[in-house]
């Protein structure tokens, strides 16, 4: 097995997920492409664990977890929430901060 | 790079194509089961690097919690996805330029420090990936940033509670 192969990867994973970011208009796909970020840097703590030898990677990944779902969470708080005034999952449609 | 075992190159099309079903599928239920693909070759990946417990914990947390939700959610919302199809879309070229200049930057940057990367370790500590390593990590090592997140977990628990509920005018 070979640790540059899955750096390649993973950065091919990061830049699938900030493609679905900027490409997607459905508010909820752009939280999946997140999720795929998240994913990502994921792989690299867990490949860089097993290259160190070390469980702190490991650890670390745990910590993503969480936060991920915490984002999740509150993402779609925010979304249902924005739903009620903007009835829209487009985020076209959430312009009401633009200057 | 050296040359590629037959493992790594299926692991690594899976990966980057289910990856690639996320964003270009044009149904989001597609989407979602195609990221769970996704997450369950990535945990055939954690297996590889000798990282079981996290593979597991990754199928059962992302797969059986986060994408649950994201499926609720998803079957809230399929009829204002469909209205989005009607409005036209705007240009996103700038942004897509940016994003492939990132990347072949970072590739390139890759490519100057490939040198530098370790290969995978052939002996692994007796503890590594299970679940006695990690806890061991996170309680022991990592206690103050655990007991952090947990925090953060919390507030984003109220918050999340507080902006769903209806406001009473």
């Amino acid at each position: 097995m070979n640790s540059a192969f899955f750096v390649v990867v993973s950065l091919c994973l990061f830049l699938i997920g900030l493609v679905g970011v900027l490409m997607r208009r459905n508010v909820l796909m752009l939280f999946l492409s997140i999720e795929l970020m998240l994913n990502a840097s994921n792989l690299l703590f867990v490949l860089f664990a097993n290259v160190h030898g070390s469980s702190y990677g490991l650890a670390i990944v745990f910590f993503v977890l969480v936060v991920a779902a915490a984002e999740a969470a509150v993402g779609f708080a925010l979304i249902i929430n924005a739903y009620r005034s903007h009835p829209s999952v487009d985020v076209d449609q959430y312009n009401l901060l633009k200057g | 790079m050296g040359e590629l075992t037959v493992q790594e190159w299926l692991l690594g099309v899976f990966l980057i194509g289910s990856a690639l079903g996320v964003i270009l599928a044009k149904n989001p239920i597609l989407s979602l089961l195609s990221f769970l693909f996704s997450l369950f070759v990535l945990a055939v990946t954690y297996f590889q690097l000798a990282a079981q417990f996290i593979a597991v914990m990754q199928i059962l947390v992302y797969g059986g919690a986060i994408l649950v939700i994201f499926c609720f959610v998803m079957i809230l919302f399929q009829d204002a996805e469909k209205e989005i199809r009607k409005v036209k879309e705007k240009s996103r070229g700038p942004f897509l330029l940016f994003a492939g200049l990132a990347f072949f930057l970072a590739l390139f940057f890759l490519a100057q420090n490939v040198g530098g990367l370790k290969p995978l370790s052939r002996n692994l500590p007796e503890d590594f990936g299970m679940a006695e390593g990690v806890g061991r990590a996170i309680y022991i090592d990592f206690f103050f940033p655990f007991e952090a997140v947990i925090v953060l977990f919390l507030v984003a628990l109220i918050g999340a509670f507080y902006m769903g509920k209806k406001r009473v005018e």
